[in-house]
């Protein structure tokens, strides 16, 4: 039983980095209606900066960490500006290939800029392997730290979309382009800050990744593993991506813990093949009915 | 001009196109003897990519599917073939179709969630196929487990294959046997079911289109193209093991057709050849005079040098979006581009 | 009709294949000597690219100081990014357009063993690939030299260290989902049969999966007394971290993979003190057990001049010399100390007869020695079995363990 409950513990520690990061594809997936494949890359690049920042620069780890935001904000926007907002005439898959393109730029970028030594993020205030434990369960504080920073995420973007203006206004972009372009919302401007604001939050999965280990590839798997969680929650709801991320991260553990650990870093895409089977569009998106 | 079907269905539709195939083929024929033996080599690597790509174009481009998991069908094809070939002791063609049944096989069960889902849905199921299928490999044995497999002597009619140049003459004949096929799959009843699927799926079902038969059909079709070809490709590298078949393979597939031109038969071809030209090849940017001194001295002084490889990253992706932005229909679409500025031209 | 055609076109192809020109001394002239290398500079694997540029500066170093019998080496090394088709292709067109007389280093098992047919059949030599597998050696080739020592003695060196010295009970493996892995695997039942024991927990790590936690879970669970990793320095540190986390603290021990301190004490934050790693060289005669040593401040004199000469003059300026960079030195060694005993008059067959020759040769690494050509015999070609152990200590350094230990070889299917 202790076992049990500390694998929940740790699948959700380790789906915390999972849901920001589906939480980023889903944002730029209902902008754009793309999964982008660059995803993992937009936040590499501006961990690398922060990086940079406090390495060469100097700075403290709060400054790098602001910068690297800011960073990731307008890295996100000018790609939506200078490439993808080019494609328009693109199909779904022609769009797929772009991101694939802007993935193998940003990530060629950056190990040529850094090498491919591994590294950690220096300076970084919490130790990585710090823990806290709650009588026989522990928790890193650096995944506490995540946990916390990914619910503060999670509240503010819904408070964004529920009461802001320019929230509400993406959320009609996603809706229905046309008619939010015809009450007068600037619809290219929406899907460029949505891109901004998608890349700050996979940064932030990035930047708390980072204090444990740097290395050119350490993207990969988190984003992979946001992208199913986003699926299994419906590719289009944010609680969705969250709650299918988290899903992703239990089940990982559980099966790594009772059944193999062979299988372990597949078998969450086993389980989306499953729930897709019964449930096509995840299980929280509205089923998509085609109108003939 | 097609006046009917049959002008329709004609493999050379004019005297031109048919001196131009004749001409292909005696270039191909003449190929090994014109051109040293790397360029052979890489030939067969392009054949073996224009095969997968020419099936998952009939997949993704003509039925509409997406699959992010042709890696494994690679991977079922190269191990299907090698253990024929030395447990059950089949000759190496009989092998190779045999295990390109066997991907279509898998392509048939993978086809069966396809016909709930579609976009990204379909994108992550496939995904997750590919990557559990290297797993489980890894988990057996009699498939040499984590730590690979060797490929047995390559015996056809009593000659032994060993050189690239050798195995050129049988990577082609194959190679272009199965785009013939393919071309005329296109051309067919079947053909025009997968394309009014990917048109409009509903649409084609009140037509009465079969669609669980064409759709899994697509799926196993295309699984066997990559069955065949990850069973030559099995006997170009003489060696194989799971981390072969990753995800990055089934994502340069895909790339590899899209770029090229969904949904045409040339398109593919054409993006294979670039991509897998480029593949093999960038590694040599370093090597190119002027150029390679000036991006050494530009990592020295802004990136580091030890990255500087990387630059190939760069200019691949950069290749890809250019592509892409410029032509959303590949290199199939700029090359309509060209014919039609050609024959309107000074208009 | 087809069928004749098609066994035409073969048998065309088959005598086309008889007359491709096979060469003796390729890649000699009077002043130049060609040496080919591949290595991922880019992609997962790129740490390990640091080995072929430890051998190019090796060899610049060389060229600088004179050359060998007033040869200058020309070093070709490509980037094949781990992947076999690459590495092919690369190895063909050096080996066809330029001519090269030797290849050395060659990182990784999938991309050494998918050119190791056409090299062998080509009767090019290839010496140290940089990947210590059994397959290098079944069978023997008369060209292939192997340097570094097999993944399976580490294994058994530190099994046997963690019983016998350490008195260990609970031995538990943490292995890469490959042939690193694998035989790491295998090494540690080989050895723990012979005490009657068994691991008490294998537990795989797949490449690329970046979370460990469960894999620490498992490790605390099977309540292990002392853990072997046959991993990646970043798996390694990922769960040694986790294991302290959740407060855990067996004995880790690693390979010679893991075995470079001051970067595992890096990127483990610390925790890397007191890890007991395997150890395949750097280290002088005159070093007894209990001796410390640190590899940025070396006490044997051959790496203190390398990495003041070679080093510091001919490494790009964002290099780390750390143990990849000084094994691309290290396996060109014997190489060179075989192209330089075979004198002026440079061949194939003198060089392949001077590194039989070698007998205890003492570069960078071990004691080096070859044998007279045996198809039966492995150890004609294994080059070096002996290894050592070391710890890391706070300071980035190291304690020496034991003496050198002559590890057994397993052959395949034992």
């Amino acid at each position: 039983m202790i076992d049990f409950i500390q694998m929940i513990i740790s699948g959700i520690a380790v789906g915390s980095s999972y849901a920001l990061m589906a939480l980023a594809m889903v944002l730029i997936y209902k902008a754009s209606e793309v999964p982008n494949f660059a995803q993992g890359e937009m936040a590499l690049l501006p961990v690398f900066i922060a990086f940079m920042i406090i390495y060469s620069y100097g700075y403290s780890v709060f400054a790098a960490f602001f910068g690297a935001l800011v960073f990731a904000l307008v890295l996100g926007c000018c790609l939506e500006f200078a490439i993808v907002r080019r494609a328009k005439n693109s199909n779904v898959l022609g769009l797929i290939i772009i991101t694939i393109g802007l993935e193998m730029i940003l990530l060629g970028f950056v190990s040529w800029k850094f090498g491919a030594d591994e590294r950690v993020m220096p300076s970084f205030p919490i130790s990585s392997y710090d823990s806290v434990m709650f009588g026989d369960f522990y928790i890193t504080t650096i995944d506490l730290l995540t946990l916390i920073v990914a619910l503060v995420i999670m509240i503010s973007l819904f408070l964004f979309f529920r009461f802001s203006k320019f929230g509400v206004a993406m959320k009609a972009t996603q809706q229905n382009e046309t008619a939010a372009r015809l009450m007068g919302i600037r619809t290219n401007r929406v899907k460029m800050v949505t891109w901004g604001i998608s890349g700050t939050v996979g940064s932030v999965a990035g930047l708390l990744i980072a204090p444990v280990i740097m290395d050119p590839y350490m993207m990969w798997d988190p984003m992979l593993k946001g992208f199913a969680g986003a699926v299994v929650g419906g590719m289009t709801s944010l609680p969705g991506a969250v709650f299918g991320a988290y899903i992703v991260g239990i089940v990982e553990h559980l099966f790594g813990g009772y059944v193999s650990m062979d299988f372990k870093a597949v078998v969450a895409f086993a389980v989306i093949v499953i729930v897709l089977c019964v449930k096509p569009s995840g299980l929280f998106a509205r089923h998509y009915v085609k109108k003939v | 001009m097609k006046r009917d079907y049959y002008g329709d269905v004609k493999l050379f539709s004019s005297g031109v196109t048919l001196f131009w195939f004749a001409a292909l083929i005696i270039f191909l024929l003449l190929y090994p003897f014109l051109f040293e033996n790397y360029y052979v080599y890489m030939a067969n690597y392009i054949a073996i990519n224009i095969i997968v790509v020419v099936g998952l174009n009939l997949l993704v481009g003509y039925t509409g599917q997406i699959s992010l998991g042709h890696a494994g069908f690679f991977a079922i094809g190269a191990y299907g073939t090698i253990v024929l070939m030395t447990l059950a002791s089949f000759p190496f063609l009989l092998a190779l179709i045999c295990a390109g049944l066997i991907a279509a096989g898998f392509g048939f069960l993978l086809g069966l969630p396809a016909l709930r889902l579609e976009g990204p849905y379909l994108a992550i199921a496939t995904l997750g196929f590919g990557l559990t299928l290297t797993t489980v490999i890894g988990r057996i044995d009699m498939l040499g487990g984590r730590q690979g497999l060797h490929a047995p002597d390559l015996v056809i009619m009593g000659h032994h294959l060993t050189t690239d140049r050798q195995f050129y003459y049988l990577a082609m004949i194959i190679t272009v046997l199965l785009v013939i096929i393919a071309r005329n799959i296109t051309k067919t009843k079947v053909g025009r079911a997968f394309v009014a699927i990917r048109d409009a799926h509903i649409a084609a079902e009140t037509m009465g289109v079969n669609l669980v038969l064409y759709k899994t059909l697509a799926f196993a079709l295309s699984a066997f193209y990559a069955g065949v070809a990850g069973g030559l490709f099995a006997f170009v590298l003489r060696f194989i093991e799971p981390e072969l078949f990753g995800f990055f393979l089934s994502i340069f597939f895909l790339t590899m057709a899209v770029a090229g031109g969904l949904g045409t038969v040339m398109g593919p071809i054409a993006g294979a050849i670039l991509l897998s030209f480029l593949d093999l090849e960038l590694r040599n940017i370093l090597n190119i005079p002027y150029v390679g001194d000036w991006l050494r001295q530009l990592s020295t002084s802004h990136f580091s040098l030890t990255g500087v490889s990387n630059i190939q990253f760069i200019v691949f992706g950069t290749i890809l979006i250019l592509i892409m932005l410029f032509e959303p229909l590949g290199l199939y679409g700029l090359w309509i581009r060209m014919k039609k500025y050609w024959k309107t031209w000074p208009f | 009709m087809k069928k004749v055609l098609l066994s035409a076109l073969l048998s065309a192809a088959f005598v086309f294949g008889i007359f491709s020109p096979g060469f003796c001394e390729v890649g000699i002239t009077d002043t130049e000597i060609h040496i080919g290398q591949w290595s991922p500079q880019t992609g997962p694997a790129a740490a390990w690219g640091a080995v072929a540029r430890g051998t190019d500066a090796y060899f610049k170093w060389i060229n600088a100081n004179g050359g060998i019998h007033g040869r200058k080496i020309v070093h070709h090394y490509f980037d094949d990014a781990y992947n076999p088709a690459r590495t092919i292709a690369g190895v063909k067109q050096l080996q066809e357009r330029t001519g090269i007389f030797a290849w050395v280093g060659g990182v990784g098992t999938a991309p050494g063993l998918a050119v190791k047919d056409y090299l062998m059949a080509k009767d090019v030599i290839w010496v140290g690939p940089a990947a210590g597998s059994r397959n290098w050696l079944t069978p023997p080739h008369k060209n292939l030299f192997n340097v570094y020592p097999l993944y399976l003695g580490d294994a058994q060196l530190l099994n046997e260290y963690a019983i016998n010295e350490l008195g260990k009970k609970k031995i538990a493996v943490v292995y890469q989902e490959d042939d690193y892995g694998e035989q790491g695997l295998e090494g540690t039942k080989f050895t723990l049969k012979k005490y009657n024991m068994e691991p008490v927990a294998a537990i795989p790590v797949a490449l690329g999966d970046s979370d460990m936690r469960p894999h620490a879970m498992r490790l605390r669970r099977s309540d292990a007394d002392a853990v072997l990793l046959f991993v990646t320095p970043i798996a390694a540190s990922r769960i040694i971290g986790t294991g302290k986390a959740m407060n855990y603290n067996p004995q880790w021990m690693s390979t010679t993979t893991c075995a470079d301190c001051p970067l595992m004490m890096d990127i483990t934050q610390g925790l890397y003190a007191d890890v007991i790693t395997a150890n395949f060289g750097m280290r002088d005669d005159s070093e007894q057990v209990g001796d410390s040593q640190h590899i940025n401040n070396p006490k044997m004199e051959l790496m203190q001049t390398y990495k003041t000469e070679v080093f510091d003059r001919y490494a790009a300026r964002d290099e780390r010399w750390g143990y990849t960079f000084s094994l691309g030195i290290a396996l060109a060694e014997p190489l060179v100390e075989a192209i330089r005993n075979a004198g002026p008059d440079l061949t194939h067959e003198k060089v392949i007869k001077e590194l039989e020759n070698l007998e205890n040769f003492k570069g960078m690494l071990g004691r080096i020695s070859y044998g007279p050509f045996d198809p039966e015999d492995p150890l004609t070609r294994i080059g070096q079995q002996s290894i050592f152990l070391h710890q890391c200590t706070e300071d980035g350094g190291s304690v020496i363990l034991t003496d050198w230990i002559e590890t057994e070889y397993i052959p395949m299917g034992e």
